[in-house]
C-alpha cells in the first residue's frame, strides 16, 4: 500500500515536472534576474548616473520641474531615488478628457543632483525579466494564468519530489560526481532538498500574490460580485479626491518628508503622490517605501491637504491577513535585501533553476539510456531533447542576445526598447531551429559555447560601447555596473565550462557507440 | 549574518561526520558510537545556536530570512565541496569554528 502510493508520487513528480519543467525553468531563471532588476537596468541605461542625494534636495527640484512643465495635471506621482535605483522618476496625468476614462499618462526622469531630464536609452532594462516571469509575455490575464498554474504545477510537483525521495536525511550530504545518471539525481536531490524552504517559500508566495486571481470566491461572494469594492475597501488611499476649480498655492513639499517620518518610527518615504496640484482641494499621499520590513507594507501611507498643510489621515497598521499576505509577498520579492542577502537570494533562485534543469535531464537521461544501443531515438524522446535545449542552452544565449541588443542597436532607434524584447524571443527561436538541426550533444555544446563567448565578452562590449567600462566602474565604486560585468564574466566562464564537461563526456560515451552501430547495419543487411 | 553562516557551516559538518558512510569518506574509518553521538549532538547544538546569533543580530523578522538564506547556503556549499575538496571542507568547518568566537565578540 505503501509502496503504492509513492510509485504514484514518483509518477505524478515524473510528468508534472516533465510537462511544465521548461516553462517552469524560464519562470525561475527570469525571475532569480529579477532579484537585480534594478541593477540590470542601471546597466542597461548607463545615462542614469548614480549618486546617492537626500530625498529632500531631490523632491524640491521635483516640485520646481513639475510645476513648470505639469502645472495643470490631474496628478503628479513622484518616485524617489534610491541606492538601487539612482534616477528622480516623474509621471503625471492629465485630467480626463471624458469622465470615466483615464488620463493620459507622460513619464520623465530627471538627475536627482542637477534637476535635469536625462534621456536614457529607451529600454525595459531588468523590468522585462521581471515582467516576464508572471506574464510570460502574453497578453493580460493569459500569461498571468499560465503562470499561476505553472506555480500550482511546481508546488504538486515539489511535494511528489518530497514523498518520492526515499532518504532525505540519509542521503542528506550526498553527491557523487562523475557517475553519470547518478550524479544528475543525486545533484537534483542535492539542490531539491538542501534549498527546499526556498523553493517551498517561493512557490506557495507566489500563489499567495495571485489569490484573488486564482481563488476570488470568498471576495465575490462577500461583496456580491463586484471586486472593486474589496479592492476600494482594503486600500483606501486609492480613492481620490474631487478638484474644487478654484486655484490654490501648493504647499512646498520637502518638509512634509519629515512629519510623514514622525509617523513612522524607522521608515521612510518612497514615492509621492499630489492629487489636483494648484487646486485649492490639493492633497498630498506620501507612501511609505515598502521595502524596508520582511512584511511589505501595503499602502502605507500619510494623506496632507495640499493647501494649508494640516495632516489628514493616516492608514493604520496592517490587520494580521493582510500582514501574513504582506510577508509572503515582501518574502518572495525580497525587496528588503541588502546586497548580501540579495545575492544569496540570486544563489538560492539558481539553485531552483538547477533543480528543475538537472529534472528535465534525468528524465530524458533515463529514457535515451534504453535506444543508446540502437542510436536511433524515438520522435517523442527527439522532442524532448529539443525542447530540453532550447529551454535550457538557448534561454541563455537569449538572456545575453538582449543584453547585446541593448549596446547594439541604435539609441535614436524607432521602438527600441521592443527591438531588444524582440531580440530575446527571435534568438530563442533560432535556438529551437539549431537544436532540431544538429544531434543532440553537438547542440547543446554548441549553444553553451556561445552563451559563454557571448557572457564572457559582455564586459568587452560595455567597454567598447560606452564609457562605464569596468576601470572606470570599479574605480568610481559602481557596483552594481561594475558586478553586472563581473556577474557575466563568472557566468560566461560557468557555461564553458559546462559546454568543455559536455563536449568531454561525449567523448567517452562516443567510443561504445562507435562499436556497437554497425550492428544494426549488419542485420539490416541481412 | 557572518556568524551565524560560522556556526551553521560548522554545524553541518558535524552532523555530516556523525554519519558512518561520510565520516568513513572524510577520515578514512568508521566513527565510534561515543564519537558519532558527540557530532550529532554539537551539530544540532550549532544549529540551534547559530538561530540565536541571527535573530540575536537582527531581531525575528529578518533574522529567521537570514538564517534560512546561511543555513542553505552553508549546506550547499558543504555538500558541493565534500566530492571533491573533502579536505578543504573539513578545515573550513574547523575555522568557521574558531572565528566564530572573535567573530561574536566584535560584533
Amino acid at each position: 500500500m505503501k509502496e503504492g502510493f509513492r510509485q504514484a508520487m514518483a509518477w505524478l513528480h515524473t510528468w508534472t515536472g516533465l510537462i511544465f519543467g521548461w516553462l517552469l525553468f524560464a519562470i525561475f531563471l527570469t525571475g532569480t534576474l529579477a532579484y537585480f532588476k534594478a541593477e540590470i537596468t542601471h546597466w542597461m541605461q548607463p545615462e542614469i548616473p548614480a549618486r546617492t542625494l537626500s530625498s529632500e534636495a531631490s523632491l524640491t527640484l521635483a516640485q520646481d520641474y513639475l510645476q513648470q512643465h505639469a502645472a495643470g495635471a490631474s496628478r503628479w506621482l513622484i518616485d524617489l531615488p534610491n541606492a538601487r535605483e539612482p534616477g528622480l522618476t516623474l509621471r503625471w496625468q492629465q485630467a480626463p478628457a471624458e469622465p470615466g476614462k483615464r488620463g493620459q499618462f507622460t513619464k520623465k526622469t530627471l538627475d536627482p543632483q542637477t534637476g535635469t531630464d536625462v534621456q536614457g536609452r529607451e529600454t525595459m532594462g531588468g523590468d522585462f525579466f521581471y515582467r516576464f516571469h508572471f506574464q510570460l509575455q502574453m497578453p493580460y490575464p493569459w500569461g498571468r494564468w499560465l503562470s499561476t498554474i505553472a506555480a500550482m504545477v511546481m508546488f504538486v510537483a515539489l511535494i511528489s519530489g518530497i514523498i518520492t525521495h526515499k532518504k532525505i536525511f540519509k542521503d542528506f550530504f550526498t553527491f557523487r560526481p562523475r557517475k553519470g545518471q547518478r550524479s544528475w539525481l543525486d545533484g537534483h536531490n542535492a539542490v531539491g532538498v538542501l534549498v527546499l524552504p526556498f523553493h517551498l517559500m517561493i512557490t506557495y508566495s507566489s500563489l499567495v500574490i495571485f489569490m484573488s486571481m486564482v481563488m476570488p470566491a470568498s471576495i465575490l461572494a462577500a461583496y456580491k460580485g463586484n471586486a472593486e469594492a474589496f479592492f476600494d475597501e482594503l486600500f483606501p488611499e486609492s480613492n481620490r479626491p474631487t478638484a474644487a476649480g478654484q486655484p490654490g498655492q501648493l504647499i512646498p513639499l520637502a518638509p512634509l518628508l519629515e512629519r510623514a517620518r514622525a509617523q513612522w518610527p524607522e521608515g521612510q518615504a518612497g514615492s509621492l503622490s499630489v492629487n489636483n496640484p494648484g487646486d485649492a482641494n490639493a492633497s498630498v499621499v506620501l507612501e511609505r517605501d515598502g521595502a524596508e520590513g520582511v512584511v511589505h507594507d501595503f499602502g502605507r501611507a500619510v494623506t496632507f491637504n495640499g493647501v494649508t498643510g494640516e495632516l489628514l489621515s493616516t492608514t493604520p497598521a496592517l490587520p494580521v491577513p493582510m500582514a501574513i499576505a504582506g510577508a509572503f509577498y515582501g518574502l518572495h520579492m525580497g525587496n528588503f535585501a541588502g546586497p548580501v542577502l540579495r545575492w544569496l537570494y540570486f544563489i538560492c533562485g539558481l539553485a531552483g533553476t538547477a533543480m528543475i534543469g538537472t529534472g528535465l535531464v534525468i528524465w530524458l537521461g533515463k529514457r535515451q539510456l534504453k535506444h543508446a544501443k540502437s542510436g536511433v531515438m524515438p520522435f517523442e524522446l527527439r522532442l524532448v531533447e529539443v525542447l530540453n535545449i532550447a529551454s535550457m542552452s538557448g534561454l541563455m544565449v537569449a538572456v545575453v542576445a538582449f543584453f547585446w541588443a541593448n549596446r547594439l542597436l541604435p539609441v535614436g532607434m524607432a521602438e527600441r526598447a521592443n527591438w531588444e524584447v524582440n531580440s530575446f524571443f527571435i534568438v530563442w527561436g533560432l535556438s529551437v531551429l539549431h537544436a532540431l538541426l544538429r544531434r543532440g550533444r553537438a547542440a547543446w555544446v554548441e549553444q553553451l559555447a556561445l552563451a559563454a563567448g557571448l557572457f564572457c565578452a559582455v564586459p568587452v562590449l560595455n567597454a567598447l560601447t560606452t564609457p562605464y567600462h569596468l576601470g572606470v566602474s570599479l574605480v568610481q565604486g559602481d557596483w552594481a555596473m561594475a558586478g553586472f560585468d563581473l556577474t557575466c564574466l563568472g557566468s560566461g566562464l560557468f557555461l564553458g565550462w559546462a559546454a568543455w564537461k559536455m563536449q568531454r563526456a561525449g567523448r567517452a560515451t562516443s567510443v561504445p557507440r562507435a562499436r556497437v552501430r554497425p550492428v544494426p547495419l549488419e542485420r539490416e543487411a541481412t | 549574518m557572518l556568524l551565524a553562516l560560522l556556526l551553521c557551516y560548522g554545524g553541518f559538518t558535524a552532523l555530516c561526520l556523525s554519519m558512518d558512510r561520510h565520516h568513513a569518506d572524510v577520515l578514512g574509518r568508521k566513527p565510534s558510537a561515543r564519537r558519532r553521538h558527540v557530532m550529532k549532538f554539537g551539530g544540532w547544538l550549532l544549529l540551534g545556536v547559530s538561530l540565536w546569533a541571527a535573530v540575536c543580530a537582527t531581531g525575528w523578522g529578518l533574522g529567521l530570512v537570514e538564517w534560512f538564506a546561511v543555513l542553505m547556503l552553508s549546506a550547499l556549499l558543504l555538500v558541493l565541496l565534500l566530492p571533491y575538496r573533502p579536505r578543504l571542507a573539513l578545515s573550513l568547518a574547523v575555522l568557521s569554528l574558531l572565528a566564530s568566537p572573535v567573530c561574536a565578540v566584535l560584533m
